[in-house]
């Protein structure tokens, strides 16, 4: 196990988003082609899909990297990506011209620390017992 | 009387080429595995792992602190009160 840590802390941060996403997708399907709501969902659904995932792996590994011996615990660490993750997913909406919904941006003062609550708690339970699995920090 | 022939002689070379790959996925399998004899203590393990196992099982169940209990009541009452914003943080998770 003490080969290629920081692959195994890609492969561990990945893991959360990956499995989360499968509840995400069946719901915004059902939502879409079910109930027939009249939100272009599939226009966003990459970032859910491709861009989470992928920064919650390279956020660990930056983490693994550099932050293992120092004092920003990973629940910390974690609860800063949504600073990341809001504005890109935002931009990414916009660039695929997705009507966001205007309840959206009246709530994002409520939604960020929501999210960054959501993501300390799931980064400290979730992410750091599967990189204890993995022997990562 | 030609074509069965040549079947005959295709059929024969498939087989051969056949037995040459298993005898390489022999061979390759027994340079991976070493003969059981020849391990450093037979077949026994390096150590003993029930002890770790032991350890493992002792192990108290992951302690919660109190204000990450306040920390997801707080962010379950923001779900309830303006469920608006469950669509928008699915799409971040």
């Amino acid at each position: 196990m003490n080969n290629h840590p920081l692959l195994r802390a890609y492969l561990a941060g990945i893991a959360v988003p990956t499995i989360f996403l499968m509840i995400v997708a069946t719901v915004f399907t059902l939502v879409r082609y079910v109930y027939n709501a009249p939100i272009p969902i599939e226009r966003v659904i990459v970032f859910p899909m491709a861009f989470v995932p992928n920064l919650w792996g390279l956020w660990n590994v930056l983490h693994a990297a550099f932050f293992t011996q120092g004092r920003l615990s990973l629940g910390i660490f974690g609860c800063l990506l949504p600073l990341l993750l809001a504005p890109l997913g935002y931009f990414v909406a916009r660039m695929l011209e997705f009507p966001i919904p205007h309840p959206i941006f009246s709530l994002a003062p409520i939604g960020l620390p929501v999210a960054m609550i959501l993501y300390y708690l799931a980064w400290k339970y979730l992410v750091g017992s599967l990189n204890a699995e993995l022997g990562i920090g | 009387m030609k074509e069965p022939e040549k079947e005959g002689t295709k059929e024969a070379g498939n087989n051969s080429t056949e037995r040459s790959e298993f005898a390489d996925i022999r061979e390759k399998l027994r340079d991976a595995l070493p003969p059981v004899g020849q391990l450093e203590n037979g077949a026994e393990l390096r150590r003993d792992l029930w002890p770790d196992m032991l350890r493992r099982l002792e192990q108290s169940p992951v302690r919660v602190p109190w204000f990450d209990w306040a920390l997801l009541a707080i962010s379950g009452a923001a779900a309830i009160f303006f469920p608006a914003l469950i669509p928008a943080l699915a799409y971040h998770l």
